[in-house]
Formats: structure tokens, sequence, C-alpha cells
């Protein structure tokens, strides 16, 4: 593509030089021919004008009267006129025949003698005398003077450009040129000769043989145009060399700079990022040309310098916002990690234990999530379980949870009732709480040997409980306000009890506020339905169960919130 | 969801239309960082509000805390679902609820 683009742009300038030279030559060499043209036809025509006239005068009067009388009556008397255009044909030379005589007459031969001397001073042509025949319209010779003489009675035809003469025979013939296979060119004039009484009886006619002239213009054509093909060829090349110089060039640089600036890139794409990285820059391509044509071009290859600049600035810009993202990326992964392993996940947890079976998931939302769950032996029959759901999302929820978590469970494990652990919480989550986030938690120490426990709900949502040979049911109550809200928070407890064979499901409001593409909840209802599908089945798969229909009921949705659930299964003391 | 704002010299009333979750609460928490300046009666009106999330709440216990310093905050109108989220989340405990 580029080549060809190169290609065309020098061929365009080429050409159009070329045309412009040659249109600029012809147009010269044509004026200066014409010029040259009309100057000699002029030049010769006044020549011409004026030798007729002086030989008009010069000629002796009374003998052209007298020749023309002579062969006036022979040819009146002849019938059958023949004309030059005849010349050497039988009719014509029986024609002439008639005479024969005329010749020989003194006048004749005075008459030939004085046009003779005029032809030889004046280096013309020919020189003769006619009289025209008005009636046949033709040239009628009395005498003449060239080497080659037409005999007197000749008849030429008189010629359409000069029938003026018949109605004025003051005029003559004006100057005219013509060019005949006989002669080649010539210019030719008559002027009138006048008897005393000043009427026309004849014309002086004289020939002047232009074919030298027109040698000399031949040369002076070809020369011209040898010399305007050399002037034409030496200005295109002038031209080509300057605007190769001047466009092309710069043009070309400017383009194989453009091509360099990424080719090399993918070429050395890793040192590039590199020296990017480390802030060096990326080499510039077009900085180092250097262009000095004073004109657009030249504003061109400044733009592109500050493109360049400006690019590369804004790509080492962008290579360190996307290495930031990269690495603030990275950083959320690991943090995603460090929330999960916070989070006991081996199940079962405590192998050696088979009074009850539990089992929990969270699904984040985000990378991070703000809801957690957690479950601890406090000692050999006393059981911590938590569920917990941080207002807000992503990082700062994470944080907290964090927090939130590591304080409950060690705020619980140097004993106490729900209550003291959450009021305890409570105070240290709300000292500096600037963010004022705050946590929903439902926690409960469980009596591993009797099934009794005693939990507090702060804020939470209603835990579910499926009595032995029942369904799952919500236990509803009032809740205290939630964890981190105000100091000084009282958090009521409330007791229960966990016979063989019941179940107990927590979750966060991720579950119950799940909504699907028309903006619906998925609702404790449909989460209820989906715990009774198979009510006595273990732990997990009662988990594996909500999920599932949370998935269907949500379709292609995003998942707004995070999705937490803890199943507890109490079989009592086997 | 739309929120009006009604300042009567040193009273402002505020209704909440919709749903105040996740996605609209931090509209909420910008108008009130402005809006609670020499403020020492707040009134929020939620007779048109639909559901509030714990997004919601959190914006409420913002406000709350910030009009303890400086005056009284009550909650008028909630509707029987919205009580029940303030009743289960303990927040009856915190608000003052008319």
């Amino acid at each position: 593509m580029k080549k060809i683009k190169m290609l065309s742009l020098r061929t365009k300038c080429i050409g159009a030089i070329i045309l412009m030279a040659a249109t600029l030559s012809l147009i010269l060499g044509f004026m200066s021919i014409s010029v040259f043209q009309r100057n000699i036809d002029a030049e010769y025509m006044d020549k011409v004008t004026d030798l007729a006239e002086t030989v008009s005068v010069a000629v002796d009067m009374g003998d052209t009267m007298r020749l023309k009388e002579a062969v006036q009556s022979i040819y009146d008397g002849i019938d059958n006129k023949v004309r030059s255009d005849m010349m050497g044909t039988p009719e014509y030379d029986a024609y002439i025949k008639n005479f024969e005589g005329i010749e020989k007459t003194r006048d004749f031969y005075s008459l030939q003698r004085e046009l003779r001397e005029i032809l030889t001073v004046n280096e013309v042509q020919s020189v003769y005398i006619i009289y025209i025949d008005p009636v046949e319209k033709t040239c009628v010779y009395l005498v003449d003077a060239s080497d080659e003489a037409c005999p007197p009675g000749n008849a030429d035809t008189l010629y359409e450009v000069n029938y003026r003469v018949l109605e004025d025979p003051e005029i003559g013939f004006p100057a005219y040129i013509t060019n005949t296979p006989e002669y080649g060119w010539l210019v030719t004039a008559a002027a009138p000769i006048h008897d005393n009484n000043g009427e026309v009886i004849a014309y002086s006619l004289v020939d002047i043989s232009m074919n030298h002239i027109m040698d000399v213009q031949m040369t002076f054509r070809r020369n011209l145009a040898v010399i305007m093909l050399t002037i034409t060829v030496l200005i295109s090349i002038i031209y080509i060399i300057a605007i190769t110089k001047a466009v092309i060039k710069p043009i070309n640089t400017l383009s194989d700079a453009a091509l360099d600036y990424f080719g090399d890139e993918k070429a050395n794409g890793n040192k590039n990022d590199q020296e990017a990285a480390s802030g060096t820059g990326r080499p510039l391509r077009f900085s180092n040309i250097s262009i000095n044509t004073g004109d657009e071009i030249e504003n061109l290859a400044d733009a592109m310098k500050k493109m360049e600049r400006d690019i590369n600035d804004y790509i080492d810009n962008l290579t360190k916002v996307t290495a930031e993202k990269e690495r603030i990326g990275a950083e959320l992964n690991v943090a995603t990690q460090i929330q999960a392993d916070m989070l006991p996940r081996i199940f079962p947890p405590f192998p050696d234990r088979n009074e009850f079976d539990i089992y929990a998931t969270m699904d984040p939302a985000k990378e991070v999530g703000g809801d957690f769950y957690d479950f601890f032996l406090i000692d050999e029959d006393h059981m911590g379980l938590v569920m917990a759901d941080v207002s807000g999302k992503g990082v700062p929820a994470a944080l907290f949870m964090v927090i939130a978590k590591t304080l409950i469970k060690n705020r619980a494990l140097m004993n106490g009732s729900p209550s003291e652990v959450l009021a305890y919480a409570n105070d240290q989550l709300c000292e500096g709480n600037e963010a004022e986030l705050f946590v929903t938690v439902w926690f409960a120490i469980f009596e591993i040997s009797t099934g009794k426990g005693m939990a507090a709900n702060a804020g939470h949502e209603h835990p579910v409980i499926k009595r032995k040979d029942g369904d799952f049911e919500l236990v509803v109550y009032r809740h205290s306000p939630a964890v981190a809200t105000m100091e000084g928070i009282k958090f009521k407890e409330h007791e229960f009890e966990l016979h063989p064979g019941d179940t107990l499901f927590v979750y966060t409001d991720g579950v119950a506020e799940a909504t699907n593409a028309s903006n619906e909840l998925f609702g404790t209802e449909r989460m209820l339905e989906a715990l009774n599908k198979d009510k006595d089945a273990p732990a997990e798969q009662l988990l594996k169960n909500v999920k599932e229909a949370i998935d269907d009921f949500v379709g292609e949705a995003p998942q707004f919130d995070d999705i937490t659930m803890l199943g507890f299964k109490y079989f009592g003391k086997s | 969801m739309k929120i009006t704002q009604n300042k009567e010299g040193s009273k402002l009333n505020i209704a909440l239309e919709g749903r105040l979750d996740t996605t609209t609460a931090p509209e909420l928490e910008n108008e009130l960082k402005t809006a609670l300046d020499g403020v020492d009666d707040l009134v929020f009106d939620l007779k048109e509000l639909a559901y509030i999330s714990s997004a919601g709440l959190r914006v409420l216990l913002s406000a709350q805390k910030i009009m303890n310093k400086q005056g009284k905050m009550v909650i008028t109108g909630a509707n029987e679902e919205i009580m029940e989220i303030f009743d289960v989340t303990g927040f009856v405990d915190i608000l003052t609820i008319e």
C-alpha cells in the first residue's frame, strides 16, 4: 500500500510538471513561429507590391500599348481559346502558334529586355506583363522575362482571390502567397499600367520566390523545437529534484517514522515496555527528524513531533496506571484469598465429633465481601456459631469484617454470654469508626451435650429451624441493633433448644434479597421452599439446594450481594 | 429513588421515595453531607419509601449520629415493611420513630 501511494504522489508531480512545461513550450513555440512568419510574409508582400508598382511605371507605355493591341487582336480572333492548364498538349501548342509573330516584334523585344534588367537587378523569380480578359476571366500574357518564360498569348485562369480587379481595375492584384509543386512558394503582386488618359491597359506582375525563406523558417522551427524540448526537460528535472527534496522526501521521512513507531514497538516490545516502566521513555522517532522546508511540511513535522511526545507521555502514563491497576488487582486477589482462608472451610471441621453436622459457604459479589460466618469450639461442650454481614461492600467492608470476626471469636473464647461478646465487639468497633460501617450479627453459643443454646441477634436475618418431623420455619423475634451502630448498646439474648434430628439454618440478606432481571426479590418464602424440598438432606446438600434455587431464580442478572449460608444438623449424644 | 428536601429555618424535612439500597444510598449520603449544616430538627418522611437495605440503614444511622450532636431526628410515615426492617434490625432502639 505504502509503496504504491508514494509512487503515486511522485508520478502525479512529475506528470503535472512535464505537462506544464510542455504546454508552455508549445505556446511559446507557436507564438514565435507565427510572429516570425507573419513578419516575413508582410515584408515579402510589401517588397513584391513595391516592385510591381515600380515595373508598372518603369516600362515603356507606348511599347506596352502596341504589344497589347497586337496580342489582343490575335487573341480575340481565336475562337478556340486554350488556357495554360492544357500546356504540353497539341491543342495548346496549336493555339500558341497563332502568336508566333509577336516575339519577333520590336515592342516585345524592347519590353522583354527592360523586364530582364529589372529581374536581374532585383533577383526575383519572374517579371511579366499581362492584360485581363474580363469575359473569359483570364490573364493573357504580353511579355515574360522569366528563365522559363511563358509565350505571349498564354492565358492563365484568373484566380478567384483576384476577382475584385474586374470591378476596380486600379486595385491590381494585392500581394498573395501560393505554393505550387511547379514553382514552390511564391509571393505575387500586380500593379496596373495606365495609358496617357489614365486608363488601365495592362498589369505588371512580379513573382518572388519564398522557397529560401521557407527553408530558413523550417530550420528555425526545428531549432526552436529542439530548444523548447531541452528547456522542458531541464525545467522538469529541476522541478522534480526540487519537489522531491521539498515535498516527497520529507513526507516519506515522516511516513517511515510513523511506520517505524509501532513497527519497532512490536519488534522490541519487551525492551520498550521495560524502558517505559522504568521511566526512561520510549525512543523518539520523529524528534530526530530534521525537516527545514520552512513551510506547511515543517509545521506538519513539528506537529508530529509534539504528537509523539504527547503519545509517549500518554503511553508512559497509561503503562503506569495499568501497572498500578494490575498491582491492585493482584493484591485484591491475595486479599480475597486471605479472606477466604479466614473462614473455616475444611469440612467436616471436627471429624471426631459425631453429635452434629455443620456446613457453610460464602459467595462474594465482588472480589472481597463483607459477609462472614464462623464456628469454633469454646470448650469441649460449647460451640460458637456466627453469621454476619457488614454494611457496604468491597475492601472497606472486608477490612471491617476481618476486625469484627477477630473481635467476636477472641472475646467468645474468653468465655461470656453472646450479649457480652457482642457488647464488647460493639464498643471496640465504635471507636474511631469514621466510615460509619456496621455489621449485623447472629451469634449463638450452643451446648453440645444438652442441645441448649443462647443467641443474640444484632439486626441480622431471622434464623430458620426445622424440628425433627417438621418443616423449615423462620424463628421470628425482635432483634437488637446492629453491631457498631452506637456505643453502649445492650444486646438482648434469646434462648433456644435443639433436639436430636433438628436442623438450624442461618444466612445473610444476600439470600433473601437476591434479585432477578425483573427486580423481584428471592425472598424467604422461596428460601424455605428450597430448604424443604429435601429437608432431611445433609447440611451440605441443603445449602446446595438453596444456592441452586437462587441461581435458577436470578438467571442472568448480576449478583449484587454476598451470599452466605450456614447449616447445622444436631444429632445429640449417640 | 427521589429525594425531596424542604427546609424551614433550622427545621429540615426530607421525603424519600422509592428504594433506598446499595445503588441509591450514596446519593442520599452526598446530599446529607451539606444539608444538615445548622439543622436542629430533622424529619425523614418515609411514606413513599418502598424498601430499605443495610446500606440505606447505614445512611440513616450516620444522620442520627450527627443529629445526636446538634438536635433531634425523627422518622415518620414508615410503612409496615419498612417498620419490620427497623424492627428486625433493631433500629427501633436507635431511631426515634413516630
